[in-house]
């Protein structure tokens, strides 16, 4: 599904080339979930921007269902990724203003979806994640586990293949993360691949493989 | 302490560059407007108040009605000034105004000029109005037939050699065949800009020739200098009893009215008002003034107009002070829990506004001595940026940064200052941008003003459209005319034959009459019956025309023939118009008699005149009068020839026709002009209006944008969390510029409603003033709000699509 060639990214400072990532090759398969790890600063959540196409890399190959990535143009990467892959993020990044109803709905807005069907839509995934009692909350009205179940009701309403998690439990104290962790289990379990950014060792283990980065570089 | 609060006001100016750009540059638009009116303004309202009597000096207005239309004149009869100052003692003293000759022809070295600013007055003028001698004596300079006293440039002009004294010396005016010498016996410094009369030459009174002690025919401008305490309203009351006494015992000699009574009640009208005289400038619509008027509503307009965009102006300063309240905060935040007390944050936040106010009113001085000479042009003023610094102006001037300083920077620093400390320095400042209902109430008011600008620039200009292109019952195109053709004398018929013989000019007219506003006009009253009485007379204008004016003017007739060579009494025949031929009701006018007093006998006698022919209507006034009665007839002699010119070369053709002229008449003046140049002239206020409702709409449009640029600005500064969740969710550059775009945009409609009833209820007021005018259309709305949105949308958007594009991953980081 993903396949990582000798990839580099750098930024420039002065006449001095600092390297983010260096020589990252990586394979994944559909249906695996997969931890990386490494400390502040290694480029953990680079290579998962790089993977989630936001963010840009300098040398070589990145493929994604047999699209070569490197060679598409910004608006087929972004239709790419708005079809494939979904995003959790570790600050759960609702939009303040919208109810979890809309915050759900607002990637069903960008795919043109009618409103009958994104109504269907947006209403069983309430109902998959227990929330139906809070769609006409604001997001400020919830608890941080709470926030990011809706976070992940928003990445999966697609019906996303991938699912690319920076530290999704990073806010969260310890039985909501369980909690989250083990939604994502079951998410894998359904079929869904998951990249996970994470700190910790034991939500890691949720992964069926861990890679380790250090300076931005893959430890074997 | 003060010193520290401009030391932190200075740095954040310097620190936010865009930002202060926006604020100074906005407010120094704002305040040179402000300043270019206010000198405009001071200057409308200062007219005649140089007089030291100027309290007390009322004119005499006459309103008249005759069967014919409504006379609204500044002149009465000759008798009323000393009549009133024989009768009343309220009366201090009188002085008339004669301008019905116009132009004179003064002699200077072998050749003459023509000088429009002459007139004859009283020797009382200089009693009355306060012209101060240069040398002689002014109170009885004019008591002598065959004197004049000039002014100090005029002096210079024809005497330029004569550094010491010109009392005593002579002005030389032509009139016909005739030089007469008039002794200068004082020369008086120019009259002001700001006066209602403008003359440089002024002669003896006497040396009119004049049916004197006519109480009925309205000639002269007559002022009253009203002794000190005197109410004028008051003193009108008496105005009947002088009818009673005079004016209608002497009507009574002609016309058979048994009293005022019958009079009015038939329909008719004499009355006579008192106007002072520092009203006579900007609030007389009365016809025949000696200088255009001004117009207290584009007075009130124009202040009006100038306050709103400062106040756009300011309402940028506020809007972008309060939505960048969230970069502010974090200091608030820290300075108040450094023990900042809230007054004193106040105080810095209005020092930071006063300092910007002042910067930008120094930028405005200097743009408004930049744009002074252009506005002059446009508004026919010669101010001074010197006189910013008159005793008027000047404590408004230093006051300025201070009120503007107070009014756009307290609300921002009461904004500011209230932060919570814990809130903001717990990083939750979004709170700064959002949910500002008066901010979206101050962007529509901006908008509004804008649109309501457009609208008004747009009906102005419709309806000068209208003007130029309506059809006018005569063709002013290709129409030449030679003023001044009384100095040819007796050449003036060889004059006239030897230009038809050249080639390019298809017919040519001898008349001094014109159909436009600014010519000459005659009033007379006709009868319809052989004995005047109320009811079968009518008061018309009477044309002395030629055989070739109605060929000429490209009029048509409706019934009936024009003058003609063929037909050798035409000298008692008469043309009418079809409003007249209404007026008199008469179904079938060719034939019918009209009677009108002999040219030389007044009232007493009545010649009978038979009516040949009928013109089709035309506009020989402004069209923002309704048409009146008209008659034509005929005369040879006349001070204007009007050629109606064919040829392509009509600079050559002028050279021609000078170059004749010189041999004709020489050293005297040639000048000419072309019709449809003085057809516009009788609209240039409303040109002028215009062109500064143009200017003010731009400058307020152009305002209400940059203030909406930095509220984009920040909104999408404020906002690149959000537009990064929703450009990773799926949206496409297109969705995130309508999410920033939206909003304005709706709000900018909102500002569309709210303009179009007042933009549609004021202009409709305005159009009113003309008899013929445009439909207000749904059009000129619709063009004005679509205008508006797009140009908000343009300003809007190039910030949005710049937040748009922009790489969400840097946004979203989370540390």
């Amino acid at each position: 599904m993903i396949e990582l060639k000798g990839i580099y990214k750098w930024v420039n400072t002065g006449s001095n080339r600092t390297f983010i990532l260096k020589d990252i090759n990586l394979s994944i398969k559909e249906g695996e979930f997969i931890s990386i790890m490494g400390p502040s600063g290694s480029g953990k959540s680079t290579v998962l921007n790089i993977i989630g196409m936001l963010d840009e890399f300098n040398e070589r190959e990145y493929h994604f269902l047999h699209e070569s990535v490197h060679q598409l143009k910004e608006k087929q990467r972004a239709a790419l990724y708005k079809q494939y892959i979904g995003f959790v993020f570790q600050a759960y990044h609702l939009i303040d203003e919208l109810t979890v109803y809309e915050n759900i709905e607002t990637p069903l807005i960008y795919q043109d979806i009618k409103t009958a069907e994104r109504k269907a839509m947006v209403a069983d995934m309430l109902d998959r994640f227990n929330i139906v009692g809070k769609k006409d909350l604001f997001p400020a009205q919830l608890s941080g586990g709470q926030q990011q179940l809706v976070g992940i009701a928003r990445a999966l309403i697609s019906n996303p293949k991938l699912i690319l998690a920076d530290e999704p439990t990073g806010n969260l104290n310890s039985k909501q993360g369980e909690e989250i962790m083990n939604l994502f289990s079951e998410l894998n379990k359904e079929g869904v691949t998951i990249i996970q950014v994470t700190h910790s060792e034991k939500n890691a283990a949720y992964g069926s493989r861990i890679v380790h980065l250090l300076d931005g570089r893959i430890e074997h | 302490m003060i010193k520290n609060y401009f030391k932190i006001a200075f740095r954040n100016l310097w620190k936010n560059k865009g930002y202060s750009a926006i604020n100074i540059f906005g407010l120094a638009i704002g305040l040179a407007t402000c300043l270019l009116i206010t000198l405009y303004v001071t200057n409308e309202l200062s007219y005649d108040q140089y007089n030291k009597n100027a309290k007390n000096i009322y004119r005499i207005n006459s309103d008249l009605k005759f069967n014919g239309p409504d006379l609204h004149m500044t002149q009465t009869s000759d008798m009323m000034g000393q009549t009133l100052k024989k009768d009343y003692p309220q009366v201090a003293e009188f002085t008339r105004i004669y301008a019905n000759e116009g132009d004179k022809l003064i002699k200077k070295g072998s050749d003459f000029i023509t000088e429009k600013r002459a007139a004859f007055v009283d020797s009382t003028f200089f009693t009355v109005f306060t012209l101060p001698a240069i040398e002689g004596d002014t109170r009885t300079a004019l008591n002598q037939p065959n004197t004049v006293v000039i002014t100090e440039s005029t002096a210079k002009k024809y005497f330029p050699q004569d550094a010491v004294s010109v009392l005593g010396k002579n002005i030389d005016v032509k009139n016909g065949e005739t030089t007469t010498p008039f002794k200068i016996t004082a020369v008086i410094k120019d009259i002001p800009d700001n006066s209602h009369f403008k003359f440089d030459f002024l002669f003896s009174m006497k040396n009119v020739d004049y049916r004197w002690g006519d109480f009925t025919s309205h000639n002269f401008n007559t002022y009253l200098l009203l002794k000190p305490g005197t109410d004028y309203k008051a003193f009108e009351k008496n105005f009947p009893t002088y009818i009673d006494k005079y004016v209608l015992p002497f009507a009574q000699q002609f016309i058979k009215i048994a009293s005022m009574e019958e009079f009015r009640k038939s329909g008719n009208k004499l009355e006579y008002s008192l106007m002072p005289i520092t009203k006579i400038h900007l609030y007389s619509d009365y016809a025949f003034e000696l200088t255009p008027s001004g117009n207290i509503q584009y007075v009130y307009i124009f202040s009006a107009v100038a306050l709103f965009i400062l106040i756009l102006a300011c309402i940028n300063f506020m809007n972008l002070s309060t939505a960048r309240s969230a970069k502010r905060a974090k200091e608030v935040g820290i300075r108040k829990v450094l023990g900042t007390e809230r007054k004193t944050l106040i105080a810095q936040f209005l020092v930071e506004s006063t300092v910007t106010a002042a910067i930008s009113l120094l930028i405005a001085i200097l743009i408004a001595f930049f744009i002074l000479p252009l506005f002059n042009d446009v508004a026919a003023k010669s101010l001074s940026i010197r006189d910013l610094l008159g005793a008027k102006i000047l404590p408004f001037l230093i006051l300025l940064p201070f009120i503007v300083g107070l009014l756009a920077g307290s609300y921002p620093a009461l904004y500011l200052s209230a932060f919570k400390p814990i809130k903001v320095l717990k990083g939750n400042t979004n709170a700064g941008f959002r949910k500002s209902n008066l901010r979206n109430v101050l962007v529509i008011f901006q908008f509004a003003t804008s649109i309501m600008l457009i609208i008004g620039t747009i009906v102005v200009f419709s309806q000068l459209r209208y003007i130029q292109t309506k059809k006018l019952g005569f063709n002013k195109d290709q129409v030449l005319i030679i003023d001044g053709t009384r100095a040819l004398n007796k050449n003036i018929q060889a004059f006239k034959n030897e230009v038809l013989a050249m080639p390019g000019v298809s017919s040519g007219t001898i008349s001094s009459y014109l159909p436009v506003d600014n010519s000459s006009h005659s009033n007379n009253t006709f009868s319809k019956e052989a004995v005047m009485t109320t009811a079968s007379s009518i008061n018309m204008q009477t044309w002395r025309v030629d055989y070739d004016y109605i060929t000429t003017m490209g009029m048509e007739m409706a019934a009936g023939r024009n003058f003609s060579k063929d037909f050798g009494g035409d000298s008692s025949a008469i043309l009418i118009t079809e409003t007249t031929a209404k007026l008199l009701g008469f179904d079938e006018p060719v034939g019918k008699m009209l009677y009108a007093p002999f040219d030389n006998t007044g009232y007493k006698e009545l010649a009978p005149l038979q009516i040949i022919g009928v013109i089709k209507d035309f506009h020989f006034e402004s069209l923002k009068q309704k048409l009146g009665p008209l008659c034509m007839r005929l005369g040879t002699r006349g001070d204007i020839a009007s050629f109606k010119v064919t040829a392509a070369d009509t600079k050559g053709l002028v050279s021609q026709i000078e170059n004749k002229w010189k041999t004709l008449a020489p050293g005297m003046p040639f000048s000419y002009r072309f019709l449809d140049e003085s057809f516009d002239d009788m609209y240039r206020s409303e040109q002028r209006a215009g062109t500064i409702a143009i200017v003010f709409a731009i400058l307020a449009v152009f305002i209400a944008c940059l203030g909406l640029f930095g509220l984009v600005t920040y909104m999408a500064e404020q906002r690149t969390k959000e537009i990064g969740i929703r450009k990773v969710l799926g949206a496409s550059v297109g969705n995130v510029v309508t999410l920033l775009s939206k909003d304005f945009l709706l709000l900018v409609m909102v500002a569309a409603v709210i303009a179009f009833p007042v933009a549609w209820w004021a202009m409709n007021k305005w159009i009113r003033d003309f008899e013929y005018r445009i439909n207000i259309s749904v059009w000129i709305f619709v063009m004005a709000g679509l205008a508006a949105l797009l140009i908000a949308l343009i300003t809007v958007s190039f910030q949005a699509i710049k937040a748009a594009i922009a790489n969400p991953v840097k946004s979203l980081r989370t540390e």
